[in-house]
């Protein structure tokens, strides 16, 4: 019992620290909208190329954040509720 | 994460995805076929509406891909309606979107890779296109061929990621504030979040079909 429920917190740290990633991409986007923000003032004739470009480039940026939540939520729905639910029944 | 079995079909499990595939796939040919009824060449009502959606489709994948992406209009087109429909419909109370699920975005990004990847062949031919994985040494194959993997993961984890993860915070608000608080953050998860979705998504499939064809 004090082995699943050991498990069950590491999983829960872990997820924790795993969503730090989604952080690190938050910076990295906001300063590429903020360059974005800067180059459609300097030249606002350009808006639509440079937003496609920026969202674009979000995008790709952010399959960081996304392959850390897939990680957290496999992690929590298929590995951390069944251990959750066995530790409910021992008690 | 299973979804909910509906009602079955002599012992085949409708889930409660493909319920709503099945009500959007029903609402999108009802309104198309309808909406195409008497065309003019001087548009009124509705017809402003989906020329300025065709109209916006097409620049945009032409515009990428030049004149010979003309082809690729009414699958870009439809997967852009079917993925906007799809987030949109999960502000319904008691609706379920279909793209919160994995099966669904997994399917939709494979489809684009194939269809990507044959139209590859097509237009280079069988041997440059297997060439084309070796570039620019024979060495580099594994990680060009990891690439290509990753790249239908990440298409299809993206969406799904996106409005599982909004459903999952929501929840989690209507569990500890039931009232007011839930209302705005349904718009921005529902209505805004979508549309952003639906248009990354869809930028994203026209420039994966555009770098695997040129």
């Amino acid at each position: 019992m004090l082995e699943i429920a050991i498990i069950v917190a590491a999983i829960a740290i872990g997820s924790g620290i795993a969503l730090v990633a989604g952080g690190l991409v938050g910076i990295g986007e906001g300063y590429a909208a903020g360059k974005a923000v800067e180059a459609m003032a300097r030249q606002p004739e350009m808006e639509g190329p440079i937003r496609t470009t920026m969202i674009l480039g979000q995008a790709v940026s952010e399959s960081g954040a996304i392959y850390s939540l897939a990680v957290v939520l496999l992690l929590i729905f298929n590995v951390m509720l069944p251990l959750v639910n066995r530790l409910l029944e021992l008690l | 994460m299973e979804p909910e079995v509906v009602f079955y079909i002599h012992t085949f499990p409708v889930t409660q995805p493909l319920l709503f595939t099945w009500i959007i796939m029903a609402a999108v040919s009802i309104a198309c076929f309808f909406l195409t009824r008497n065309l003019k060449t001087v548009p009124r009502g509705a017809q402003h509406l989906l020329e300025l959606l065709v109209d916006g489709i097409e620049n945009l994948v032409v515009g990428n891909m030049g004149p010979e992406g003309k082809k690729f209009v009414p699958l870009i087109l439809t997967i852009a309606v079917y993925v906007g429909i799809s987030n949109l419909i999960g502000v319904v109370p008691g609706a379920y979107s279909p793209t919160e699920n994995l099966n669904t975005t997994l399917t939709l990004a494979a489809i684009v890779f194939l269809v990507g990847h044959v139209a590859a062949i097509r237009k280079k031919g069988l041997w440059t296109w297997l060439k084309g994985f070796f570039q620019p040494y024979f060495f580099m194959f594994p990680i060009n061929l990891a690439g290509e993997i990753s790249q239908v993961i990440s298409h299809a984890f993206r969406l799904y990621g996106n409005v599982f993860g909004g459903g999952i915070l929501l929840s989690i608000i209507y569990m500890v504030a039931p009232y007011v608080l839930p209302t705005p953050l349904l718009g921005w998860f529902g209505i805004f979040s979508g549309i952003i979705q639906t248009a990354v998504f869809t930028l994203l499939a026209v420039v994966y079909i555009q770098i695997k064809i040129s």
